[in-house]
C-alpha cells in the first residue's frame, strides 16, 4: 500500500504549508504592502503558539494555566494576544525606517524567545508545554491527519480571500501609496504613522494564529520551534521567492520552498550512511542557491504583484 | 521558473524512483539533529547507531537473513524539522521503527503528531527532558538515556558524599541544562548542601566572564558546569581557569568530551570531574568500545553509547517482534527487562538464535542494562570521572 505513504506525506507537507502560509500572508501585509521590514516573526509566532498552548492545556503545575478551554478559544487568544504585543511593539520600533526596523524587531523577537525560554511560571521555559489537545486528534492516524488539514485549509483560504478583500480595497491602495512614496500619502492627508501600525498589528496578528496553528498540530511546543531560523528567516525567504506583494505569490512560495526542502531529503537519504550525514547541508545550500538564483534572475518573486489597476471593491474612500 | 520546475520534477522523480523499496529489506529510521545546535555531537551518535546495524548485517541479518537499513533523517534539533523528517521515515521509507530523534523537543513534537498516531516505536538516545516522562505515549516512546532528573539527583548525592557542601551552579538555557540543574538544586538543597550561585546561561556566546564572576561572587569554590564539554561548556571551562573564579569544577555527561583536555590539557584539569551514565557490567562497555573504535569512532564521546544501545535494542525488538511494526513496541520490553539471556553489545547472532528458539533474552548495553520502567524510562546508573593520562578515568560508582 505504497500510495498510503505518499499520501500521508503529501498531506502532512500541505498541512505544513497551510500553517507556514499564514506567517507569509502575514508578513506580506507588512512587507509586500506596508514596506515593513518586520525580522521578529518568531516571537509574534511564539506569542500565538504559547498563548494558546497556554489557554487549551489542561492544568498543570508550576506554569500559568493550562485554563483548558476549546481550541477556537486559544486561536482567537493567540490572534487577539499577538496583536496586544504588537501594538507597544508597533508603536515604538515603527518611528524606524526599513534596515533600522529590521534590527529593532529582531531584538524584539529575541526578548520574546528568551522570556519565553526563562520564565518558568509562564511558559515553563526550556521544557516547553505538552499536552495541548489537537481538534480530532483522537482519529486513526490518516484520518486524523486529513481533518487537521481541512481545518487548517479552511482557515488559509478565509484569511487568504479577506486579506485579498483587504488589499483591493481602498484601504490596500493607501497602503500601497504610503509604501510607495510616504510623503505624497502624506500629503493627501493619511494618517501614516497610524496606517502603518494598523497593518503591523493585523499582519501580526495572523502570525501569532499560524503559531497557534502549529503548537496544536504537533500537540506541543518548545523553544527549538520558534528558532529564527525555522521561523523568521524562512518565512522571508518564502516570501520573497514566491513574490511579495502578492498573496498567492507568499503562499506559492512556502509551497515551492518546503517542498523543496523536504523533498530533497528523500533523495540525500538514499545515500550510504556518511554521506548522507553530509549532504543534509546539501539541502540548506539548495535553498540559498534559489533566494540567490531569484533574487539575480526574477527579484520580483515567481509570482510578481500585480500592477496597474486593481478593481476597487468598496465605493467610500478613506 | 522553468528552473525550479525542473528541480522539483528532478527532486519527485528522484524519490518515486528510489523510495519504491526492495522489499527484501528492513528500514529503521535514524532521525538526529544532523544540522543546527548539537551537529557537533550528531555524526557520531549516527555512527554508532550504523555500528549496530551493520553488526546485525554481518551476524546474519534480520529476520530471515534480510538487511537491516538505518535512514538518515535530519531533525536539526526543532520540531519543525523533526516531524518532517519523522513523516518521511514512516509514510514513504517504510521504516517498521525510529531510533532518535536527538533533542528533546523534537522528541515531544514528533511523538505527537507522527509516531503515537502512526503506531511506531521510537527509542530516543539524548532527549533527556522529564516531558517525555509523562507523554501519552500508548507505551511507544523509550529511551536509552535517563532523565535529566535522575543524574542531577545523583550527582548531588555524591558531591555532598564528597564533602562539598558549597556550590555555584553554571547551567545552560536549554531542557537539558535546566533540566539537570533543576533536579540538582532540590536534591542538593534538601541534603543540607548551600547553592551560593545558580544561573542559566544562552549557548555560544564568545565570553561568560561576568557570568562567572557573579557565580563567584557569592564565595562557593567549587562551580557546576552543566552544559556540553564541545561548546559553550569549554569556553565557560576555560575562562573559569584562565580567571582563577573558581578551583574545584563539576559537570555531567554532557561534560565529559574529550575536548576538554585536548583543548585546555589535562594538567589543568585535576581538580574537574564529571558524572556520566556507565553500564553496571563495565565488559559491556568494553565490547562496545572495542567494537566502535576499530569501525574508526571514538567511544567516549556524548552519547555514542546510548545511540548504539537505542539501534541495537530496536534491531533487538524488531526481530522478537517478528518485523511487525505494531508489535515492536511491546517487543521491546521483552527483550530488556533484567530477566533471560544476557545479550551484550554485538551478540547479535547469539540473540538472533536464542529468539529464534523462544527464549527469552536480556540486553544489557554500553550505557547502562536498560530495563525500561512503565514510562519507557532507563534509571541509569552513573559513575564519577575525573581527567587522566589517559582520557577520562572513572573514580567510583554514583549513588
Amino acid at each position: 500500500m505504497e500510495w498510503i505513504g505518499f499520501a500521508n506525506y503529501a498531506v502532512y507537507m500541505a498541512i505544513f504549508i497551510c500553517i507556514y502560509a499564514l506567517l507569509s500572508l502575514g508578513l506580506n501585509i507588512q512587507w509586500g504592502f506596508t514596506g515593513l521590514f518586520n525580522a521578529g516573526i518568531a516571537g509574534f509566532f511564539a506569542v500565538g503558539a504559547y498563548t494558546s498552548a497556554v489557554l487549551t492545556s489542561p492544568a498543570a503545575d508550576g506554569r500559568l494555566g493550562g485554563f483548558d478551554l476549546p481550541f477556537w478559544v486559544g486561536w482567537i487568544g493567540a490572534m487577539v494576544a499577538a496583536a496586544l504585543i504588537a501594538w507597544p511593539i508597533g508603536k515604538i520600533c515603527l518611528r524606524f525606517r526599513s534596515d533600522y526596523l529590521a534590527i529593532a524587531t529582531i531584538g524584539v523577537a529575541e526578548i520574546i524567545r528568551l522570556v519565553i525560554k526563562s520564565e518558568d511560571w509562564l511558559t515553563n521555559s526550556a521544557r516547553g508545554i505538552t499536552d495541548i489537545p489537537r481538534p480530532l486528534g483522537d482519529l486513526p492516524y490518516t484520518m486524523s491527519q486529513l481533518a487537521y488539514l481541512a481545518i487548517v485549509m479552511a482557515i488559509l483560504l478565509v484569511v487568504y480571500l479577506m486579506v485579498e478583500r483587504q488589499i483591493a480595497s481602498p484601504w490596500g491602495r493607501m497602503m500601497r501609496a504610503i509604501r510607495d512614496n510616504e510623503d505624497a500619502a502624506r500629503a493627501m492627508g493619511k494618517d501614516v504613522p497610524y496606517r502603518r501600525l494598523e497593518a503591523f498589528i493585523f499582519g501580526s496578528a495572523l502570525m501569532g494564529l499560524g503559531g497557534a496553528l502549529f503548537a496544536h498540530f504537533n500537540r506541543s511546543i518548545t523553544p527549538e520551534a520558534i528558532d529564527p531560523m525555522v521561523a523568521t528567516f524562512l518565512v522571508w525567504i518564502m516570501l520573497i521567492l514566491g513574490g511579495s506583494g502578492n498573496n498567492r505569490g507568499a503562499i506559492l512560495g512556502v509551497a515551492v520552498v518546503w517542498v523543496i526542502w523536504s523533498v530533497s531529503e528523500i533523495v540525500t537519504d538514499q545515500f550510504p550512511h556518511e554521506y548522507a550525514v553530509k549532504a543534509k547541508y546539501l539541502r540548506i545550500f539548495l535553498i540559498g542557491l534559489m533566494l540567490q538564483l531569484v533574487l539575480r534572475f526574477r527579484p520580483e518573486g515567481l509570482l510578481p504583484e500585480a500592477s496597474g489597476e486593481r478593481k476597487p471593491v468598496g465605493k467610500t474612500g478613506n | 521558473m522553468k528552473l525550479f520546475q525542473t528541480a522539483i520534477a528532478a527532486a519527485l522523480l528522484g524519490a518515486t524512483a528510489l523510495a519504491a523499496p526492495a522489499h527484501a529489506d528492513v528500514k529503521i529510521g535514524l532521525i538526529g539533529g544532523v544540522t543546527g545546535p548539537i551537529a557537533a555531537m550528531a555524526p557520531p551518535m549516527i555512527a554508532s547507531a550504523q555500528l549496530a546495524i551493520d553488526q546485525v548485517n554481518a551476524n546474519g541479518g534480520i529476520l530471515d537473513g534480510q538487511k537491516l537499513i538505518g535512514v538518515v533523517g535530519d531533525s536539526a534539533c526543532n520540531p519543525q524539522n523533526g516531524t518532517d523528517a519523522a513523516t518521511k521515515a514512516v509514510n514513504i521509507e517504510g521504516v517498521v521503527a525510529i531510533v532518535g530523534p536527538h533533542c528533546s523537543g523534537s522528541v515531544l513534537a514528533v511523538a505527537n503528531s507522527v509516531t503515537v498516531p502512526a503506531g511506531i516505536a521510537i527509542i530516543t538516545p539524548s532527549g533527556t527532558s522529564p516531558e517525555i516522562t509523562s507523554l501519552d505515549d500508548k507505551d511507544t516512546v523509550f529511551r536509552t538515556v535517563p532523565s535529566d532528573d535522575y543524574q542531577g539527583r545523583a550527582l548531588a548525592r555524591t558531591l555532598l558524599d564528597r564533602g562539598t557542601k558549597k556550590v555555584a551552579v553554571a547551567y545552560l538555557n536549554n531542557d537539558y541544562g535546566k533540566g539537570l540543574a533543576e533536579a540538582f538544586k532540590s536534591e542538593f538543597e534538601a541534603n543540607g548542601g548551600e547553592i551560593a550561585g545558580y544561573a542559566a546561561h544562552e549557548g555560544e556566546k564568545a565570553s561568560y566572564r561576568s557570568n562567572l564572576a557573579e557565580l563567584a561572587s557569592g564565595g562557593a569554590d567549587t562551580l557546576v558546569i552543566l552544559d556540553y564539554g564541545d561548546g559553550s561548556g569549554l569556553t565557560l571551562l576555560r575562562q573559569a581557569l584562565e580567571n582563577g573564579f573558581f578551583e574545584n569544577f563539576v559537570g555531567a555527561d554532557g561534560m565529559k568530551s574529550d575536548a576538554t583536555f585536548k583543548e585546555l590539557g589535562a594538567e589543568n584539569l585535576t581538580t574537574f570531574v564529571a558524572s556520566s551514565p556507565v553500564g553496571e557490567k563495565s565488559d559491556a562497555l568494553e565490547m562496545f568500545s572495542k567494537a566502535f573504535t576499530e569501525a574508526g569512532g571514538d567511544p567516549s564521546a556524548i552519547f555514542v553509547t546510548t545511540s548504539y544501545d537505542a539501534a541495537f535494542l530496536m534491531a533487538l525488538a524488531v526481530e522478537k517482534a517478528g518485523g511487525d511494526k505494531t508489535k515492536v513496541a511491546a517487543a521491546m520490553r521483552e527483550i530488556s527487562n533484567g530477566t533471560g539471556e544476557t545479550i551484550l553489545p554485538g551478540e547479535w547472532a547469539k540473540a538472533k538464535e536464542l529468539i529464534a528458539a523462544g527464549k527469552a533474552i536480556d540486553y544489557k548495553g554500553a550505557a547502562g542494562d536498560h530495563n525500561f520502567d512503565e514510562k519507557g524510562d532507563v534509571p541509569g546508573a552513573y559513575a564519577l570521572f575525573k581527567v587522566g593520562a589517559n582520557g577520562f578515568e572513572m573514580i567510583g560508582e554514583m549513588k
